[in-house]
């Protein structure tokens, strides 16, 4: 109200003036960072301090593994048993898949998801079934994945499920830039979820589909949760990491089979130890007519399809 | 406001205002275009989700003979149904009078094979076949819903002695005359498909699950018919489960192939 100050710096008019665009701006700036507010949890700084999983030291690993149980427990309410499943000595997987007995059913996409703890919402699955004329042509533009008859198989189809193909030259682990993907020594691709940024360069090099990106926070039902999760397989994911099939780390990696194998009504799903001469996919290799998918692109698949007959 | 007043009494603080100002509508600008993204309506448009009851009424994904299921005393946890039932809470296997299983509707699929022949026939008192015209054998009525004679694509098998031994019901016979029990059909099945059985003794054939790592644990392997009815062995049609979800409806698919392969 001190109007009588002519030989200030300040008059009123010129003081309200100034307030009244400051007070606005910082309101708009307020209102610009305001979104900020809705990102929720912030990353902790155990998980942002993480070291490289290759250079964490066995005690540091246990401190992660107990840190990832602290969130899941936080996030689901139960407390998984989150472990880091290391390679066998000489043991190299390899799949082998019978186009001749595949039926098409979709029951390996869904024990899938619901061992590997796949988000169900958005869907992410890791297998895609093509159905396929059995017109002699093999051409992979007239697959259909969305097919739903009534009954499978349909004369004149036949089957031919996709999934990672853990490649003895993967081309997905060359084009990651802080190379969150890798080749371990048993022959799995595998993903550390911590370390992805989430670029999606994997997902444009893999030449079979088999990457899936994370656009949303992935949901799962807390009763349908697999509490036996491994650190570079099926732990929950959060939004914008890359994941996709790892041959069931928390299961192969023990000597058990992976689930789409368990399920498969038709045994067309065989896995094993391609080091050993007596498994099941040693045989395969050596007495079946084996196709590779995409051999001219020079992936070197470790998983082949086989025929009977 | 401020472009009103004389130009004398602005030239200090004009500069300044002009800036403030300019960052005033640059951040409004920001705020707008945050609190636009969310409001646009239709923007993430997805379908709704397949319910979880409707993966659960897709029927039983493999064939139970009737004596594993008996064996199991309704605890059939070993048996992977977990694809819809839960782990703890094993379902409960219900049995009429005469002692066959009451199937529920969603396993209206389910075969139970290896039924004892030896219930209700006498073992050592031979059935007699009739055969119709054409020579194949005349199912009896009391036998429908039990028997579809559908062994063989082509040339029938159906001549219930070729397999079943004509003196003792409760015992199989092979072509060569090897006696077989009923727990032996697997071999009895290798005197004709040796190729066959050849894979399926290296794993290759039919369902495995346990332990591909044999030091750990043993695999699970299945037999013939566990799978197979020996007398419709050729697998009959199953529901396929869902398909991938897709988040915008699909469109009708041309007959042709089309463009829309960028997927894979």
């Amino acid at each position: 109200m001190n109007s009588d100050a002519p030989e200030a710096a300040m008059d009123r008019r010129s003081f309200l003036r100034t307030s009244a665009v400051f007070s606005a701006g910082v309101a708009a700036i307020a209102a610009g960072l305001a979104p900020l507010r809705q990102l929720g949890k912030f990353t902790s700084v155990d998980e942002f301090v993480q070291k490289y999983y290759k250079e964490l030291t066995p005690e540091e690993m246990k401190a992660v593994l107990a840190r990832i149980e602290d969130e899941v427990q936080r996030q689901y309410g139960i407390r998984p048993h989150v472990r880091d499943y290391k390679p066998m000595n000489g043991v190299e997987y390899v799949y082998a898949l019978n186009l001749t007995r595949c039926v098409g059913c979709r029951k390996c996409v869904h024990a899938c998801v619901a061992e590997n703890n796949q988000s169900r919402s958005p869907e992410i699955q890791y297998i895609r079934v093509l159905k396929m004329p059995n017109d002699g042509t093999f051409d992979m533009d007239k697959g259909d994945h969305n097919y739903a008859p009534k009954s499978v198989p349909e004369p004149g189809f036949f089957y031919m499920p996709v999934q990672c193909h853990q490649c003895k030259n993967p081309p997905c682990v060359k084009v990651c830039p802080v190379k969150a993907t890798w080749q371990e020594p048993d022959g799995i691709t595998v993903i550390d979820y911590n370390w992805c940024i989430g670029c999606r360069y994997c997902e444009a090099a893999c030449p079979y589909f088999a990457r899936r990106f994370n656009f949303a926070e992935p949901s799962i039902p807390k009763e349908q949760l697999n509490l036996n999760m491994s650190y570079l397989g099926n732990r929950p994911r959060h939004k914008g990491v890359m994941e996709k099939c790892h041959f069931c780390t928390q299961r192969t990696r023990v000597g058990r089979y992976p689930a789409c194998v368990e399920v498969c009504p038709t045994g067309s799903r065989k896995f094993g130890n391609i080091l050993d001469p007596d498994s099941e996919v040693s045989y395969i290799l050596r007495n079946k007519r084996v196709l590779v998918l995409k051999a001219e692109l020079g992936t070197l698949p470790r998983f082949f399809y086989y025929f009977d007959v | 406001m401020a472009l009103d007043l004389p130009a004398q009494a602005m030239a200090p603080n004009r500069k300044s205002s002009v800036v403030l100002a300019s960052l005033t509508v640059a951040f409004a600008a920001l705020a707008y275009s945050f609190y636009e993204v969310p409001a646009r309506p239709g923007r993430i448009d997805r379908p709704p989700l397949i319910k979880p009851d409707a993966l659960a009424a897709v029927p039983g994904t493999i064939r139970i003979s009737a004596g594993q299921l008996i064996r199991s005393g309704g605890d059939v946890s070993g048996m992977d149904c977990y694809a819809c039932h839960h782990k703890e809470s094993p379902p409960e296997i219900k049995v009429d009078a005469v002692g066959n299983i009451i199937l529920p509707k969603e396993h209206s699929d389910l075969i139970i094979s290896m039924r004892n022949c030896a219930e209700c026939h006498p073992p050592n008192d031979p059935v007699k076949l009739e055969y119709d015209d054409s020579g194949n054998v005349i199912v009896p009525a009391a036998h429908k819903g039990l028997l579809s004679m559908a062994h063989g694509r082509s040339l029938r098998n159906n001549n219930c002695y070729n397999c079943h031994d004509r003196d003792q019901l409760d015992r199989l016979h092979t072509p060569e005359g090897a006696s077989l029990k009923f727990e032996q059909a697997t071999l009895l099945c290798a005197s004709c498909h040796g190729t066959t059985f050849r894979d399926w003794n290296a794993g290759a054939h039919g369902r495995t699950g346990g332990y591909w790592d044999r030091h750990q644990g043993p695999m699970k392997r299945e037999e013939c018919t566990s799978c197979h009815d020996p007398h419709a062995p050729a697998f009959t049609g199953l529901i396929p489960m869902p398909g991938p979800h897709p988040l915008h409806p699909l469109p009708p698919r041309p007959e042709t192939p089309g463009n829309d392969t960028h997927e894979l």
